[in-house]
């Protein structure tokens, strides 16, 4: 086996995972699978569906945990995981909002200038 | 002179709480009703020198203030603030001070007639 | 492109954190530096800009609006290198979901819930979110409007930080937030009526409270104050930077593709 197994990960209220390969490719499955059925132009599932695809990769090809937290160098394989999780909540919530459609509504037409308009001239 | 009607503006806006009158106007009854309930116990907690008749009076001064008002968005915000003030009293966060001050009897009435504007100095 | 946003936020990671001087920064850097001749300044008081991080924070701008298109208005960049979102006010919950849980941007967490009145506005009220994400170093601001009577979605189930800003907006604005926990007022004294930090309402306020020996309680009485209000025009008549007369742009507009 690769050496000792990790005690914790040092972080508050996040146990050591017990199977991360397995964890981390369920949820890349679910992930990929959220996001085929959003329209082929979004860029949302472009963008999104590039990063888990890498992942996974590094996944698939690393079987040491050490590793793959190296490769993926985003933090422990436990906060790998989490971000995970919050993308699959994200990529179902944005199944309702459908963000890749044109803008919902434009500002009224002063709404962003600054400084704002002076009502009375300054004299 | 040709008379010119007010035309009224309808525009589509988000709702607040209510859609329409009705649901707007069941609101309001059911906020004045809580507090009349209520007024029993406010004159024995605060141990306000008052009767509950006075304070009943008061009351329907406060909702007829604003009878006129057609907005409903206007309705729902008036009820809010009238149910965040209820929860305050129901809860004693506030105290005999803050209840009397709906009295006003401090207050002196503002001068109306000419001598009587003359004598404090005010136009 | 996910490998080339990779790598920018490998670079935004690693790179040392750039200490700014706080107090000595002006904000615009005179045009005559551009000559030939200018020596090497040691004890610099302007700060130097970087157009490392500006490019990346402008790449990160477009990278959101790419994936946001239906709520993002116009993306914006300070002259302290701080990027901005302007948001329709429809879009609060998914612009911030997106940000908080996306893998590229991970702002976990909620600094401050600004709201501003600009009262010559038909939309009066901004309502500005400053996140931060600790992966990556890096700030961000959101900003919204809204009018006194439309309401803007609570964002208290994304951070729930949020509990006590969106009391403290509605306090002090009257802006009121939809689906919150528990809307009530935070600042103000129990039976205060009006929203202070309004333009319309006066700086010492319209009552006075004192202790009444008589009736023995706190009461509450229309302001009286000793000396009449005096306002000072501090404005100078002459301009005071002729130079620089083309409208001191202090936020840049970062260009992203738009598809009308």
């Amino acid at each position: 086996m690769s050496g000792a197994v990790k005690r914790a990960t040092g972080l508050t209220g996040l146990a050591v995972a017990t199977n991360p390969h397995k964890a981390l490719g369920t949820l890349y499955g679910k992930i990929l699978r959220t996001l085929q059925k959003m329209p082929e132009h979004a860029a949302y599932r472009k963008h999104t569906e590039a990063i888990i695809k890498e992942r996974s990769e590094i996944l698939t090809t690393t079987p040491a945990v050490e590793e793959v937290e190296k490769k993926i160098n985003c933090g422990q394989i436990e906060e790998v995981i989490v971000q995970a999780e919050n993308e699959l909540v994200l990529s179902r919530k944005m199944l309702t909002w459908k963000p890749w459609e044109p803008l919902v509504n434009q500002p009224p037409p002063s709404q962003w200038r600054w400084p704002p308009a002076q009502a009375v001239q300054q004299r | 002179m040709a008379q010119q009607t007010v035309r009224q503006t309808i525009k589509q806006v988000k709702p607040i709480l209510s859609l329409d009158k009705e649901e707007a106007r069941k609101r309001v009854v059911s906020l004045y009703k809580a507090w009349f309930r209520q007024l029993p116990y406010i004159v024995k907690q605060y141990d306000m020198p008052k009767s509950v008749e006075q304070l009943r009076d008061r009351l329907r001064e406060e909702f007829n203030k604003h009878q006129d008002i057609k907005d409903v968005r206007i309705v729902d915000m008036l009820v809010i603030k009238g149910q965040m003030e209820l929860m305050e009293t129901v809860n004693m966060w506030k105290q005999k001070g803050h209840m009397m001050a709906y009295f006003k009897d401090t207050w002196e009435p503002k001068p109306k007639d000419f001598l009587s504007k003359f004598l404090s100095g005010k136009d | 492109m996910a490998s080339i946003l990779r790598q920018i936020t490998k670079t935004l990671r690693t790179s040392s954190n750039r200490n700014v001087v706080a107090c000595n920064f002006a904000r615009f850097q005179s045009t005559e530096t551009s000559s030939a001749q200018a020596p090497v300044e040691t004890r610099p008081t302007v700060r130097k800009s970087d157009p490392m991080q500006r490019t990346q924070l402008k790449d990160f701008g477009k990278y959101v609006a790419d994936c946001l298109p239906k709520f993002i208005q116009k993306v914006q960049l300070t002259a302290g290198n701080e990027l901005e979102l302007l948001i329709a006010p429809e879009g609060v919950l998914p612009v911030l979901q997106f940000l908080k849980d996306h893998h590229n941007c991970q702002f976990e967490n909620l600094a401050d819930i600004a709201g501003m009145d600009v009262p010559s506005r038909p939309n009066r009220f901004e309502v500005i979110y400053n996140i931060l994400s600790l992966r990556f170093n890096s700030r961000i601001r959101v900003k919204t409007y809204t009018d006194e009577l439309t309401p803007i979605e609570s964002c208290n189930n994304i951070y729930k930080a949020a509990n006590w800003y969106e009391r403290e907006i509605w306090d002090m604005y009257g802006v009121f937030f939809a689906n919150h926990p528990d809307l009530r007022r935070i600042l103000t004294d129990y039976g205060f009526e009006g929203h202070p930090f309004r333009k319309d309402f006066p700086l010492s306020g319209y009552v006075e409270v004192r202790y009444d020996d008589e009736k023995k309680r706190v009461v509450v009485e229309p302001l009286e104050l000793a000396q009449e209000f005096r306002k000072f025009e501090l404005a100078a008549p002459w301009e005071q930077f002729p130079k620089f007369r083309p409208a001191l742009a202090s936020v840049e507009e970062v260009k992203t593709d738009k598809k009308e």
